[in-house]
């Protein structure tokens, strides 16, 4: 019998699914593989037990939590889906504000404090931290990454499928940088997160000439207090440095002294 | 460069395939496995080789058999990985990869005439079983041979029934540790590895040690040897293990300080290893 | 052997020639102020100036970032079948520097140490070398001089010497004949004088210096093995492993095996590996033997300057090109801390 695959979504620009979706040749080999049992609600069937759930999106309402810890409970596998999914991404950086203050930033005081007495509305408030989906259930999987990566999704799902636990390395960055031949950010007089951020995603942020902003997250080793000096070092101010750390790393332990 | 390209062997990295003959559970965690090669392995006691699961990897294993005419390799695997958990999952009929062997071993003429003491500490028992099956079948040509065998419970004890029978022969002593009963049956000794060598009574100008077993077990051992013989450090000989990739010198992996411990090692003398800060730390 | 002179825009040519049948790679720019070995490309300029050295040294293109040990096919009779990867292609490496000479020549060395690396001494046999000599130090971070990399010259099959009023092209193999054939320069007779007199004026000293000897250093580390120096520069380090994969010298690599879909074929295939990253020295069960950052700088640094030297007789494993400390954002620099021990110990030994 085929492996029974899903796919959930909760916070998320679903550019996860959408960079699965460039997969083309080899996930129509992959679909071949497994039973597609839900995937963006496009499958009306429900499966019961999932050999392999993806999640995507980070956990914030109090609904989320139940249908999340359902998933995990009918769920062998579950993996975690890029970034939001696995380090909480650029919404986490509403941990920071109260969500009122948020919400007035955005639609004004006067739609804020209509909403905040409007029934409906109340489960917007009742939601207290951006999460990552690991904060709430085991995870046995990170595909990491702003999106998450082809190839990596491809090596776990072929792992999988043959019985084989998936590997990835907790590289650097830099390890794919120097692979690929790139000039340092460094040497552009730019600061980046490379030295310190999982690797796997073959710099490819670099690679295009921009600069990494660890959206796959710091390594467990990561030197951060070097970091952070290094950067003011070489005249980040330490608003910039903090801003930097909000990006992608708001909900990451790590990085908790550097964003304060 | 172009001797490099005279004396290189084209097949160093690719691996020959190996039929599995037999297989048997040692333990709960350690199964021995019996494969037929294409050509007898011609390996020394205390080498190693790289098992391959194709599309899988590959590791390093002791050689378990002591040399052999035949085209037989025998090696116990531990269930500890991706890689060990598929090998466990495999039966007679099914295929391996092999290269090797690889390292330094034993020279068993060094061996010779000369008291033996090895202890073997958990796996350890399984490298120096390729050094202890040739020297009990021969040991008229040894003088005596004192095997201390440790494990942490008697569930977890390796090769008893061959023990036993090695025990019957002259001038052969084996001393069976466990550091706990865990309420199972034990007819051997209770305590550490170390406990039982105070009492030997081991001369020391005509005794060759060997030692193979988990890193702490090493500072322990050398320790009480010290306190009651004073064995020079060129006659005690250490099995490492370290994380090799290629066993062939040039991964880099396993380096030691400045031993690469596949193929200056696995078999140390202490002598040796005591220029490497690095070998048991 | 032979020696020809000839113009700058004639050796320009002539490497385009070459570059039109076999893939030819020339120091470039790269970004805002790198260099690379890049293949050169139709009507792309050729200079001979000096050059910041590249990210990554030649010596990489000898072991590729991602390179076939086999592949395998498991026959319907459950027999697998290995087959050794395909023969390398042809390249040649040109415009290379003394001191990534010397790092080709230290990984040739390391390669052909029985049992020799097949691979690697395929790849090797398929590669011509054009060596350049270097008149002038790079930038501040050199230090080719005091590893004794400056006047090397093994391994090349032609060297340039930019003299002030053309190039002169010194035959120094076989191999180095045939590439010449057909290219028209004019004969040199006096082609070591013209050489030496180049490499007269270059400037005293030539980079930066080292605070002891090649020679004297082994047993300079050896003593100095508990130093502090190695933990202090460690409190900056992200163990990234930049050191390493810039490193004419550094070599290690990590196997991984892929496997096609229908697991009835796959291959393996080995990528650069760096003993800076903490997994390095990792054992089954999770021992680490050099947990500690500074145990990994040390490690890295007595490979450069103890144990290799030491156990290939080929002098220094470090050649003085400085991409370590170059490329390191956090500028850990070898010589600092090699000198910093040196001062520790109380000198040269």
């Amino acid at each position: 019998m085929k492996p029974k695959v899903a796919f959930f979504d909760f916070a998320s620009c679903e550019g996860c699914q959408l960079a699965l979706l460039n997969c083309e040749d080899e996930l129509l080999d992959i679909l071949a593989c497994v039973e597609l049992v839900e995937f963006r609600e496009a499958i009306s069937e429900r499966a019961v037990r999932y050999d392999i759930a993806f999640v995507e999106g980070s956990i914030h309402r109090e609904q989320d939590l139940e249908r999340l810890r359902d998933i995990r409970s009918r769920s062998k596998v579950l993996v975690a889906l890029g970034a939001c999914a696995c380090n909480g991404n650029v919404q986490a950086r509403s941990n920071f504000v109260a969500p009122a203050e948020n919400y007035k930033s955005v639609y004004g005081e006067e739609e804020r404090n209509r909403v905040q007495t409007d029934p409906d509305y109340w489960p917007l408030w009742s939601h207290t931290r951006v999460r990552a989906v690991h904060e709430v259930v085991e995870v046995d999987f990170f595909l990491r990454g702003c999106p998450m990566v082809p190839a990596e999704f491809l090596h776990l799902v072929k792992s999988l499928l043959t019985g084989r636990t998936p590997y990835f390395p907790a590289n650097a960055v830099c390890v794919e940088c120097k692979k690929n031949d790139n000039e340092c950010v460094y040497d552009r007089g730019l600061a980046c997160f490379g030295p310190i951020a999982y690797g796997g995603c073959d710099a490819v942020c670099i690679n295009g000439g921009h600069v990494c902003d660890a959206c796959r997250g710091l390594l467990p080793y990561a030197n951060v207090e070097a970091h952070r000096r290094m950067l003011v070092a070489r005249g980040v101010d330490p608003d910039g440095v903090r801003n930097r750390y909000r990006l992608h790393l708001s909900n990451d332990p790590l990085a908790q002294e550097a964003r304060r | 460069m172009s001797s490099a390209q005279q004396t290189a062997d084209p097949g160093l990295y690719l691996p020959r395939s190996a039929r599995i003959e037999a297989v048997a559970d040692l333990t709960a965690r350690e199964k021995f496995f019996r494969l037929t090669l294409d050509r007898p392995l011609g390996h020394q006691p205390g080498q190693f080789v790289m098992v391959t699961v194709p599309g899988m990897g590959e590791c390093a294993i002791s050689i378990t058999c002591g040399p052999r005419e035949d085209n037989i390799l025998e090696m116990v695997i531990r269930k500890a990985g991706n890689l060990t958990g598929v090998i466990h999952g495999l039966k007679a009929g099914d295929t391996l990869g092999v290269r090797g062997p690889f390292g330094r071993g034993f020279d068993l003429a060094e061996f010779h005439g000369r008291d033996v003491l090895v202890v073997a500490g958990g796996l350890g028992l399984v490298p120096l079983r390729s050094l202890l099956t040739p020297m009990i079948a021969d040991h008229g040509r040894f003088g005596r041979i004192t095997l201390i065998t440790g494990a942490r419970t008697p569930a977890e004890t390796l090769f008893r029934e061959e023990l036993a029978r090695w025990r019957e022969k002259d001038n052969v002593e084996v001393i069976e540790m466990v550091d706990s009963t865990a309420h199972l049956p034990w007819d051997g000794r209770v305590g550490l590895v170390t406990t039982p060598i105070g009492a030997l009574g081991l001369d020391a100008a005509r005794t060759t040690v060997v030692l193979c077993g988990p890193p702490v077990m090493y500072k322990f051992v050398l320790l009480e040897l010290d306190r009651h013989y004073h064995v020079p450090a060129e006659r005690i000989f250490i099995d490492l293990e370290r994380r090799m990739r290629c066993g062939v010198g040039k991964c880099g992996h396993c380096q030691i300080n400045q031993a690469y411990c596949c193929q200056q090692g696995p078999v140390f003398r202490y002598s040796e290893l005591r220029d490497f800060p690095e070998a048991l730390a | 052997m032979n020696a020809f002179l000839a113009s700058p825009a004639q050796v320009g040519g002539w490497l385009h020639v070459l570059a039109r049948t076999t893939a030819l790679l020339w120091p470039q720019p790269k970004g805002s102020r790198n260099f690379s070995f890049l293949p050169l490309a139709q009507g792309a300029p050729v200079s001979l100036d000096r050059y910041r050295p590249t990210v990554v040294p030649p010596s990489r293109h000898l072991l590729p970032a991602d390179e076939t040990l086999f592949t395998y096919r498991c026959e319907p009779t459950g027999e697998v079948r290995y087959q050794p990867p395909e023969a390398p292609p042809r390249q040649i490496l040109a415009g290379v520097r003394p001191c990534d000479l010397k790092g080709i020549a230290q990984l040739d060395a390391v390669m052909a140490d029985a049992p020799a690396d097949p691979l690697y001494g395929a790849r090797r046999a398929a590669t011509a070398i054009i060596g350049v000599d270097c008149l002038a130090p790079c930038d501040s971070r050199c230090f080719c001089a005091a590893t004794g990399s400056l006047a090397f010259r093994g391994g090349a099959d032609l060297f340039l010497t930019p003299l002030a009023d053309g190039v002169l092209v010194e035959v120094t193999s076989d191999r180095g004949a045939e590439l010449l054939a057909g290219a028209g320069f004019a004969p040199c007779g006096n082609a070591a004088a013209l050489r030496e007199q180049a490499e007269a004026d270059r400037p005293v000293p030539f980079g930066r210096a080292l605070a002891a000897s090649p020679a004297e250093l082994p047993a300079v580390l050896r003593a100095g093995y508990r130093s502090p120096v190695y933990g202090r520069h460690g409190e900056r380090c992200f163990s990234c492993g930049t050191c390493n994969l810039v490193c004419p010298t550094c070599y290690c690599f990590e196997v991984r095996d892929d496997l096609a879909l229908d697991g009835a074929g796959g291959r393996r295939s080995r990528t650069w590996d760096a003993c800076m990253i903490p997994a390095f020295a990792e054992v089954a069960g999770g021992h680490n033997f050099r947990p500690q950052v500074g145990e990994r700088q040390r490690h890295r640094l007595k490979r450069k300057f103890e144990y290799l030297p030491d156990r290939f007789g080929t002098g220094p494993f470090c050649v003085g090109c400085g991409r370590c400390g170059r490329q390191c954002a956090a500028d850990i620099d070898i010589l600092v801390m090699i000198n910093e021990i040196v001062a520790e110990q109380g000198g040269a030994a």
